[in-house]
């Protein structure tokens, strides 16, 4: 079958990044095409060149044979309709509105346009979907659903060949998951070929046919989806072995963190140590009190009787400022809201922690700040274009090392991480075990807080199990396994 | 009911329109005799055709402050070039000189802010004062007089027994409400405000629809002062100054969003129009001395409610 999209060594950089490195691999007629790949592979700046919305910096596309020429419209004409993740959708105007922008049918020798014609197509390619509601209702009112239709009913309307779907099941109910496959493949036997691109699994194997992998901004492999299992497709999206063996690291040092007796809120009867170079695991149900413990030590929340000491001394209560002065650093969960300013540049979120430090008598000391950000950015490994572009343009990977990043800057002796890796893809996921593994063998003490076991297997030397607000027992990584950690967590009967 | 209300802005201010009306009426009689509704309208011309532009640059997020200062110095333009105490030109030169005057200022405003990516409410307030500045270099503390009568008939003569004045404001309002709801040009305009990111994927030029809206509004600036200035003999060297309010008040409490995407001409109309009898109305209820300092904090208020108005109907809804 002569392929109906051929993507010819594609190459797009954005300034200094390279988002797509010579890409080639084809999409045959009314096939499903599944595209996979972690945040940041490059899936999107490809849908972005098929849509006409990027030009390719090298390489070609090729559409039934003829070369795409640039532009959203040349690429609508040349059958590429694109449904994109985040909302394309006109809120403020009705779904005949919203289909034919920038191509009204007209009337009164094109003066006007045809909303009798615009109305009556719009019902036929909405039944055409299933569906059947006001035209004329705002879309911004309709549900994700149907807004979604929406967007189908205008790629009909362009007898699209290609329909590309960025994440499109990722808002969506189960049962409108259901509602959408079925349209879809309405769509395939129609003749249309679909791009669809997800990082669910499960789907990919229930509808397509073939599956292209994208690893770095590279293609990595283009399979019959018959060829493939799961562990296969993550093993071709990470690069490895995603079960990655728990690597034993030289002993540990000097005890950094002792926690004495300590009561308080949502805790009590707390006593543990963490040596410097040691990752100690803090593991449980959410609600076991183990958030409560690490706000405790940073100092954010009071607490009745106990002690904490840092490097043998004792740290005052309820004292963010002092914890930080002898080397705490909390990490918080929700990271994007907490731990970054995203309008701000990379180096700018690095550096926030530590002006005091970066500062000399004339303000801040620029020399110094660069070199700090220069030896973070690179220790970290972080992808970015460079120290001034915004934190947000980065994929949420990389964002997390910034995170961490921000907090080394302020060198820490204890370094406390709730939830590490939450809402991060696989592939980050692995590089953010490494950082944290390389800092622990620096000698920095690390306190996990984790409610997710092959996370806290992967990474810790040692695991506590709090339940109900208390250590209920003590795992070496050695011996702990998923059925012991949960045994412990589990409330007794 | 209330928030079929909030989110049909038309029939909220057409409702407050016809409550007030019918008030003043019972109170005083003369209010809605023939003369007076008559001067009420003659004394909102400006102010609906400017709204009228103005419209467009709001559906796009967009907003302009110097129609006022533009509206003075187009009717100054006019008066020199045609008055034969100043350059004594014939009529159709001072007619082309305040289009093409007010067109090309409201390009330059479109311009700083398609290519410049000046934000528009820093560009038209930049454009009010100098403007302002310009006119008052230009007039000094003078007046101009004795405008020819080809000009006073754009203020006072009549077509087919309608005043001039009105018949071309009807004329720009079916214009405009024709362009905003059955042309491409107008629902792409409704698009690029409702979602830039999506119109610039879907092959629209939101810039090009900026900068039409932007010269647009400066073309019926100039008109607004072709077809109401020259209703009196003398133009004075503050014309215009303090319209640009009037003029966002009627569009904003007409129902157009800020944001964009929202908005209507016969919105814009009836706003102008409520906006407009205020100050009449006031004098007719007979409050007193103090009533033309009510005036304006009426129209204040009136914003403030049509803000909040959005915020209400806007709240709930997805994205």
């Amino acid at each position: 079958m002569t392929p109906l999209v051929q993507i010819e060594n594609l190459t797009k950089t954005f300034g200094g990044v390279q988002a797509l490195r010579g890409v080639s691999f084809d999409i045959l007629p009314g096939e499903i095409h599944a595209l996979v790949g972690e945040n940041g592979a490059g899936k999107s700046t490809l849908i972005k060149c098929l849509g006409g919305a990027h030009a390719p910096t090298n390489g070609r596309i090729l559409v039934e044979g003829k070369p795409l020429l640039p532009g959203v419209p040349a690429s609508e004409a040349a059958g590429i309709g694109v449904i994109h993740q985040e909302s394309t959708a006109f809120g403020d105007l009705g779904a005949e509105d919203n289909i034919f922008v920038g191509r009204e049918p007209r009337r009164a020798g094109g003066l006007l346009i045809n909303r009798a014609q615009m109305r009556n197509e719009t019902r036929a390619l909405l039944s055409q979907l299933g569906e059947n509601f006001d035209t004329r209702q705002p879309v911004g009112e309709l549900s994700v659903a149907r807004r979604q239709m929406v967007g189908f009913a205008r790629a009909l309307l362009q007898k699209s060949k290609l329909l590309v779907l960025d994440e499109p099941t990722a808002s969506l109910s189960q049962r409108e998951c259901q509602a959408l496959f079925t349209t879809l493949r309405k769509l395939q036997s129609e003749g249309v070929a679909l791009l669809y691109v997800s990082h669910r699994l499960d789907e990919i194997f229930a509808l397509a046919d073939r599956v292209t992998v994208f690893r770095d901004g590279a293609h990595v492999a283009t399979k019959n989806i018959k060829e493939v299992d799961k562990a296969e497709l993550i093993r071709l999206m990470v690069g490895r072995d995603v079960t990655e063996e728990y690597q034993s690291r030289a002993g540990s040092g000097e005890p950094v963190l002792q926690v004495n007796n300590l009561h308080g809120g949502g805790f009590h009867n707390i006593n543990f140590q963490v040596r410097a170079g040691e990752i100690v695991g803090l593991a449980g149900l959410v609600g076991a009190g183990r958030s409560e413990v690490a706000r405790a030590i940073f100092g954010v929340d009071d607490y009745q009787i106990g002690t904490v000491k840092i490097g043998g001394e004792n740290l005052p209560k309820n004292n963010v400022r002092v914890a930080a002065e002898r080397g705490v650093a909390l990490v918080p969960e929700d990271r994007q809201h907490q731990g970054l300013v995203l309008p701000m540049s990379v180096g700018e979120n690095i550096s926030l922690a530590v002006l005091k430090n970066l500062s000399n008598a004339a303000g801040r000391d620029r020399a110094k700040e660069k070199a700090l950000i220069q030896k973070l950015m690179a220790d970290l490994a972080v992808k970015a274009a460079g120290p001034n572009i915004a934190a947000q343009s980065l994929s949420g990977g990389n964002q997390q090392k910034l995170v961490l990043g921000k907090w080394l800057a302020t060198e820490p002796k204890l370094l406390i991480l709730d939830e590490p890796t939450r809402g991060v893809d696989v592939g980050a996921r692995a590089e953010v075990y490494r950082l944290i593994r390389e800092l622990a063998s620096g000698g920095l003490a690390t306190l996990v807080i984790s409610s997710d076991l092959p996370e806290v297997l992967a990474l810790c030397d040692r695991i506590l199990v709090m339940r109900e607000g208390e250590i209920s027992g003590e795992l070496l990584r050695a011996a702990a396994t998923p059925e012991k950690i949960l045994e412990l967590a589990l409330p007794a009967k | 009911m209330i928030q079929r209300l909030f989110q049909q802005r038309e029939y909220a201010v057409a409702l407050l329109l016809g409550l007030s009306v019918l008030g003043v009426a019972l109170i005083n009689p003369a209010f809605v005799s023939g003369e007076n509704l008559g001067s009420i309208l003659f004394n909102v011309v400006p102010f609906v055709i400017m709204a009228c532009g103005l419209t467009f640059v709001i559906l796009l997020g967009e907003i302009d402050i110097s129609v006022g200062s533009l509206y003075g110095l187009c009717a100054v333009t006019m008066g020199i070039v045609a008055s034969p105490e100043r350059m004594g030109q014939p009529v159709i030169f001072a007619v082309a000189a305040a289009l093409g005057l007010g067109a090309l200022v409201g390009f330059i405003n479109g311009a700083l802010v398609v290519w410049g990516r000046v934000p528009s409410i820093i560009t038209t307030l930049g454009m009010l004062t100098a403007l302002h500045g310009v006119m008052v270099m230009i007039m000094g503390g003078d007046t101009i007089k004795n405008l020819p009568p080809g000009l006073r008939f754009l203020g006072t003569g009549h077509i087919l027994g309608i005043p001039v004045p009105l018949l071309i404001t009807a004329l720009v309002l079916i214009f405009c409400a024709v362009l905003a709801t059955q042309t491409p040009l107008g629902r792409r305009i409704y698009a690029a405000g409702s979602n830039p990111h999506a119109a610039t994927l879907a092959g629209l030029s939101v810039n090009g629809l900026k900068l039409f809206a932007f010269t647009f509004t400066g073309f019926l600036t100039a008109l607004a002062a072709l077809v109401s200035v020259p209703v009196l003999d003398v133009i004075e060297n503050s014309v215009g100054q303090g319209y640009e309010l009037k003029v966002v008040t009627a569009v904003v409490v007409g129902g157009a969003a800020l944001k964009g995407g929202r908005g209507t001409i016969i919105g814009s109309l009836l706003a102008a129009l409520l906006l407009g009898m205020i100050g009449t109305a006031l004098i007719f209820l007979k409050l007193g001395d103090a009533v033309t300092y009510w005036e304006r904090a009426i129209q204040g208020g009136f914003i403030l409610l049509a803000v909040l108005a959005d915020h209400l109907a806007r709240r709930g809804e997805h994205s």
